[in-house]
């Protein structure tokens, strides 16, 4: 079995990156967990999983240099493709491979998680969304966070793929955020999955190049992805026909 | 309303509007903010939004199609990123007619509240604030309830989804992806 998820939000610094690796992480308990840094033109899941160093990362991949296979690094329960964060790596990178790693990861994995761009401004930044079964949003509880998930909400319709739950991150008012949260759930296609506190244990797990459930596991934040993924159903495709369908996906070359 | 052409300082584009906050109060701005809706582009819609300062703190604000002013104005600013955005400097005295008008004043930190601005941004700006202004027009609203506000806006979010799905149809079409 397979599905694909990607994690956006349409922002910066929402914690999209953060929670890719949260959600993996708990995830990783039931399932084989692949994580990739799609967001090829501005990187930094290297940075939160102590992988900066390593030549070879999805740049090399999608550069056509490297097989998948040599951009996987098992870290914290997981498989982990990091991406560079050379300008020149970002040049030669063709976004249209991405496809073509999500159907050879998809025939040996549980569950895909694509770290995704703060932006729907270009066609590479869309592409894990186009890709993904369903998207995981992630918001900070702003009305400009907020519209900005309801555009990622809209895009992924449009490309007939999936809400699996929207996060609220960075929340710093235990009041008033389940009324937030409420309403805007009857806009929303999947569940509000969690409220995930701003907290200096995320901060600190990345300063230290770690993801948090691997920093501080008992924290409150890292027990709010936990819950999170409770609510989750990871949903059973066969490993061949997804592959198929990546490797046919009717997404045109550039 | 209409606001006569101030002096060009800086233009960019951004994607979190809290940014323009910051800069206008780090020069202490006495002038205007025009942010525009990239999608505007595309959809080719006349929508614009100003948020006008005095040293640095916001007065008033307003936004054309839809029409809307104060924090009305500031809601539709928050939900139509990424922006172009300029940042122009005015003489004070050319502000006053938008700044006579109550509908279009808007409370010190009400635009930090509504952009998505932190309490760090809150606090400074209402340090810079003058006395009486604190003192008469903050009304105490809190940044969640502010979002609480716009959620219970069921037409501007419709709104907004709207303008999303053109824009991600014609997007799709434009960079030749498969739409369901
Ligand atoms: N709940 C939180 N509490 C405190 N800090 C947080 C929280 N979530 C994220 N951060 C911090 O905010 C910053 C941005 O987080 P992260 O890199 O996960 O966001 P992102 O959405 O991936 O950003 P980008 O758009 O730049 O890729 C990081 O420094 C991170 O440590
Ligand atoms: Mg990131």
């Amino acid at each position: 079995m397979v599905e694909v998820f990607a994690v956006a939000s349409g922002k910066g610094g929402t914690g999209k990156t953060t929670s890719t690796l949260a959600l993996g992480m708990a995830l990783a308990d039931d399932y084989d967990v692949t994580v990739i840094d799609a967001d090829t033109g501005m990187a930094n899941l290297l940075f939160h999983t102590g992988l900066s160093d390593r030549e070879t990362t999805l740049h090399e991949v999608l550069g056509g240099d490297e097989p998948v296979e040599a951009a996987i690094y098992e870290r914290f329960g997981m498989d982990v493709i990091p991406c560079g964060t050379s300008l020149s790596g970002f040049r030669e990178a063709d976004p249209a491979r991405l496809r073509e790693v999500v159907a050879t990861v998809a025939e040996q994995t549980d569950v895909i998680l694509l770290d995704s761009a703060a932006t729907l401004g270009s066609r590479s930044a869309v592409l894990p969304i186009v890709l993904a079964d369903r998207v995981v949003i992630v918001v900070q509880p702003t009305i400009p966070a907020i519209s900005d998930g309801l555009k990622v909400q809209e895009y992924a319709t449009t490309y007939g793929t999936g809400i699996a739950g929207v996060l609220f991150n960075r929340v710093t008012q235990d009041e008033g955020i389940d009324r937030v949260s409420d309403k805007a759930q009857q806009y929303f296609e999947g569940e509000i999955l969690a409220s995930i506190p701003e907290s200096e244990e995320v901060r600190e797990a990345r300063r230290a190049s770690q993801p948090l459930l691997a920093y501080a596991p008992e924290s409150e934040a890292a027990r709010s992805y936990r819950n999170a993924t409770d609510s989750l159903t990871v949903r059973d495709g066969e490993e061949g026909t997804v592959a198929d369908r990546f490797r046919n996906a009717v997404i045109p070359e550039l | 309303m209409n606001l006569p052409q101030g002096r060009l300082l800086r233009q960019r584009v951004l994607s979190s509007p809290e940014t323009v906050l910051t800069g206008a109060l780090d020069r202490r701005l006495t002038g205007y903010a025009r942010l525009e809706p990239q999608e505007t582009l595309l959809l080719s819609a006349d929508r614009v939004g100003v948020v006008t300062f005095v040293d640095g703190v916001p007065v008033a604000a307003y936004h054309t199609a839809p029409d809307a002013s104060g924090t009305d104005a500031l809601t539709e600013i928050a939900s139509s990123g990424p922006y172009r955005l300029g940042l122009y400097e005015l003489e004070e005295s050319a502000l006053d007619r938008i700044h006579e008008s109550e509908s279009a004043r808007v409370p010190p930190e009400m635009p930090a509240r509504v952009l998505g601005g932190d309490q760090q941004l809150i606090e400074r700006t209402r340090q810079r604030a003058p006395n009486d202004r604190l003192e008469s027009e903050s009304n105490g609203r809190d940044s969640l309830a502010a979002v609480e506000a716009f959620l219970e806006n069921e037409q501007q979010i419709e709104a907004i989804r709207d303008r999303a799905q053109s824009e991600a149809e014609s997007r799709a079409d434009e960079w030749n992806l498969p739409v369901e």
